[in-house]
């Protein structure tokens, strides 16, 4: 079972290593009825106040509260033809990580419009995702207006912070779970390491590439400033009261200075609006903690 | 000193296999179970041996019932070779045979290890085999390992009073006529070191060259019992094995001829 | 505790390998407690002169893990070389015949249903690995009733059985796996993967007390474990009580197994491919056998551990990845001289 469990594992993960080729910033034909795969396009609909378009969500799509009144196609690496074609969008929109993608190929040979957006890892690649979604969707002045008016002042304040912490070279290191075993560590080149970037710190771990498990030795020896974990990640720990006496963590500079931070997965590695919000909050509390 | 069978019936998805069998193994004896296939020879061995125990009627060792006899105590009081099954690690001849060196309980006995391995594998004549590997040999090799085994089992110092019994299947079967005699021959110095043995054997020759009681089986009854000389008969035999049996008296010996 | 082994049935050549064994573990043993991606003489904290951290991390983080790895090794070693003798099949491992997977599913099904009822503490310590004992009792138990009480029944038919329990388990899982949320998937993944990371003293003692209780219930019967291949009916009659070592192999294996996997996830092929090296070196009396497999075990579960720390660090290789790239090949190899014979 474990040789079969594993080879699926490896040729889930070769093939989605392979992105599915992405679309431009057109104008979709009819954007009125729209399927979602993806939180942060959905994130990016409520933003823009154009939440009305949206039919079905899938299940990364957890902000705001109110995305739950919508019907749920699945897990977005997984998703099923007939599920998402079963609510007759329009168009559907989803991130490169959209798949399986024999799934994604079905859906366009329906004819319906699909749109799959590249994500990149920065404020400016946030940015370009709003900007496309607001094409996408025909609301181009709109878009660039609440850009201008809600993320710019948040994204230039942002940028000052950050380059004030890259002086003081603040290592983080970002835990997706810790539940047995090594924590698995986001390495170089993941969303993670994005993120971190945009607060203007450093990832402890850029030695190697992608998400892996990581020894207490070695987490030692990396010594981080800060860690950060999603909410799902420490639940397993009650509180973080625990999780500072974890003995992975135990023994990190991040733990004896009570530096470990716990917020939303989705609200720190969507990159949808709230992550460049949540990085500027963090790029803030930085700061006041080496101030300290 | 002996074991007693009294009235031992068995019944096998209700078909009677044994009718009130009777018979005493005595120490020091030879007695031998003859008997056509199918007759309830084996079934009758591992009743009186207590690998079978929902049968009717009692076996006596020395005046107890072997029911109350724990498996333990068995195994010193009765060795028994019957026929074996495959055995799947590449075991050596030697650690086949050391098998049959009881532990628990021997502690008497345990300073001996090494000169009672010796002398039963002499006896069976495999010592020079006893490095190899268990399974590279032939039938009858590993029917005369098992058979050191069973020695090795009841093995008692010389001046030993403790009462044993040997319990053997078809002992014979796999063996060259060397080995054959050979065999019978240990088994008979056994009985008169004071063993008292039971054992199945096809071959009426040896049966009637060296048994001292004679048993005839069929379809689950005894159909006679007794000395070879005072039992042999050509009706009998012929009856019990259903060819035309004839037998020649010259001297002490007995040639049996199949006609 | 010498007088519980009957040591008398061990030729010299095999005393010698034991010995040799235990050297090799202590060896082992060494350089992995000096090896870690934190580097530090060793020699300085045995003198007492380092800083604190370091000795933090030598006593509460590599020493555990490293004895962590050792009792892994040595109770899959040990339990698989006692369920090959019992099913008198070479072919008999604990990861191959669905123990270790019976006692995932115990430890799966705990951590979906059972994390929020007790405390962290009740719950990792004790609940965890009583339910991977329970786990892997259960599949041992379905065993035994499959093959009419280990009955000899060929080599095929326990893989078969073995095939069948494994895709029973991985149902089990699999159904785990779909109810539960996006982060107990995760370290579900690790069940099926293995690792020694995260542990601690806490948890450590109560399954290596547990690991050693089995072995001093399964040392005295390891003559009578030869003796049972003759046979069960031989067995018998050589005043062998078949009925308890049955029930002492199954209950030793099921705790041993348990806890060992409710610590380190399932850790392939140990349990084969130790035992048949060590009969490969010299003879398959279960004596020589399974006290070698104890220490070879655990030697090659910290060499295995110490590789998936440093190859490809500050990352971390699974430790069962390096196993089964070990051991699968070695299964091949062993069929197909199976089936020469």
């Amino acid at each position: 079972m474990t040789k079969n469990f594993r080879l699926i594992l490896i040729l889930f993960f070769l093939i989605f290593l392979n992105p599915i080729y992405v679309n431009s910033c057109d104008r979709a034909y009819n954007p009125s009825k729209i399927t979602v795969a993806g939180g942060s396009i959905t994130e990016i609909l409520y933003f823009l106040e154009e939440q009305s378009k949206i039919v079905a969500v899938d299940l990364t799509s957890n902000f705001p509260e109110e995305t739950k009144k919508f019907p749920s196609i699945g897990y977005v690496r997984n998703l099923s033809a007939e599920g998402v074609l079963s609510l007759k969008p329009t168009l559907v929109i989803g991130e490169d990580d959209m798949g399986p993608p024999d799934v994604v190929n079905q859906i366009k040979k329906t004819g319906i419009d699909i749109i799959i957006l590249k994500e990149e890892h920065s404020s400016e690649g946030i940015i370009d995702k709003i900007k496309c979604v607001g094409e996408i969707i025909g609301e181009r002045e709109k878009t660039i207006d609440i850009i201008n008016n809600k993320i710019m002042p948040i994204k230039i304040e942002l940028d000052n912070l950050s380059k004030n912490l890259k002086n003081q070279n603040i290592k983080v290191m970002f835990i997706l779970t810790m539940d047995s075993g090594s924590p698995i560590i986001g390495g170089k080149d993941t969303s993670a390491d994005g993120f971190i970037k945009m607060i203007g710190a450093r990832n402890a771990f850029d030695s190697f590439e992608g998400w892996k498990p990581v020894g207490t030795e070695s987490i030692i020896d990396a010594a981080p400033d800060i860690i950060l974990i999603s909410n799902r990640g420490a639940h397993s720990y009650k509180n973080l009261e625990n999780m500072h006496n974890h003995p992975t963590v135990k023994y990190t500079p991040a733990a004896i200075n009570r530096n470990i931070i716990a917020l939303d997965g989705m609200q720190m590695l969507g990159f949808g609006p709230r992550t460049i919000e949540t990085a500027l909050y963090l790029s803030k509390k930085f700061q006041m903690i080496e101030n300290n | 000193m002996s074991i007693y069978s009294k009235d031992i019936a068995l019944f096998y998805d209700e078909k009677e296999i044994l009718k009130d069998i009777s018979i005493e193994i005595r120490e020091g004896k030879i007695t031998t179970l003859l008997g056509p296939n199918g007759a309830g020879k084996s079934s009758f061995l591992n009743i009186i041996s207590g690998d079978l125990d929902f049968y009717n009627g009692e076996v006596l060792y020395n005046q107890r019932n072997l029911k109350e006899i724990n498996i333990q105590e068995k195994a010193f009081l009765r060795s028994v070779m019957a026929q074996s099954q495959p055995i799947v690690f590449d075991f050596s001849v030697k650690e086949i045979v050391e098998m049959g060196w009881l532990e628990k309980g021997n502690i008497k006995y345990s300073d001996n290890f090494k000169t009672a391995l010796n002398e039963v594998l002499i006896e069976c004549d495999i010592d020079y085999l006893k490095n190899r590997k268990f399974n590279t040999l032939s039938g009858g090799e590993q029917r005369r390992v098992h058979f050191a085994r069973s020695l090795l089992q009841l093995w008692r110092e010389s001046n030993s009073v403790d009462p044993c019994y040997l319990m053997l299947d078809e002992p014979t079967s796999n063996l060259d006529l060397f080995h054959q005699i050979k065999m019978m021959n240990a088994i008979k110095k056994l009985s008169t070191e004071g063993i008292g043995i039971f054992m199945i054997l096809h071959d009426l020759n040896l049966a009637f060259k060296y048994s001292d009681y004679i048993a005839i089986l069929k379809n689950g009854k005894i159909i006679s019992f007794g000395e070879p000389k005072s039992i042999i008969n050509d009706d009998v035999l012929s009856s019990a094995f259903g060819v035309k049996i004839q037998v020649n008296k010259k001297d002490d010996n007995i040639f049996i001829n199949y006609v | 505790m010498l007088s519980i082994i009957n040591l008398k049935f061990l030729n010299s050549a095999q005393s010698f390998i034991l010995f040799f064994l235990l050297i090799l573990l202590l060896l082992v043993l060494i350089v992995s407690f000096s090896l870690g991606s934190y580097s530090f003489p060793v020699l300085s904290i045995l003198m007492g002169n380092t800083s604190a951290i370091e000795a933090t991390i030598f006593t509460e983080i590599r020493v555990p893990r490293v004895i962590l790895a050792a009792i892994v090794g040595a109770s899959l070693s040990v339990s698989g070389a006692c369920l090959q003798g019992l099913f008198r099949n070479p072919l008999a491992d604990p990861g191959l015949i669905g123990v270790s997977a019976g006692a995932a599913l115990g430890a799966s099904t705990i951590i979906v249903f059972g994390s929020s009822l007790t405390s962290a503490f009740i719950f990792s310590t004790f609940l965890l690995p009583l339910s991977a004992c329970l786990g892997s009792g259960l599949v041992i138990l379905m065993l035994f009733l499959l093959t009419r009480g280990f009955g000899h029944q060929g080599v095929t038919y326990m893989l078969l059985v073995g095939i069948a329990v494994n895709a029973i388990a991985s149902v089990g899982i699999g159904i785990l796996t779909f109810i539960s949320s996006d982060s107990e998937l995760r370290s579900l993944t690790f069940w099926t993967m293995g690792s020694f990371g995260g542990i601690t003293w806490s948890l450590l003692i109560p399954a290596l007390i547990i690991i050693f209780i089995s072995f001093l219930f399964l040392l005295p019967i390891l003559r009578n474990l030869d003796i049972l291949q003759l046979g069960e009916s031989e067995a018998k009659r050589l005043g062998v009580n078949v009925k308890s070592l049955k029930y002492r192999i199954i209950f030793a294996s099921a705790a041993s197994v348990g806890a060992s996997v409710s610590l380190s996830g399932m850790i392939g092929f140990v349990g084969l491919v130790v035992p048949h090296l060590l009969r490969l070196l010299s003879g398959v009396n279960h004596t020589y056998v399974v006290i070698g497999s104890a220490l070879l075990g655990s030697s090659l579960m910290v060499f295995a551990d110490l590789l998936s720390r440093l190859l490809i660090q500050p990352a971390e290789l699974p430790v069962g990845l390096i196993t089964s790239a070990i051991g699968s090949p070695f299964f091949l190899w062993l069929i197909f001289r199976i089936n020469k014979i």
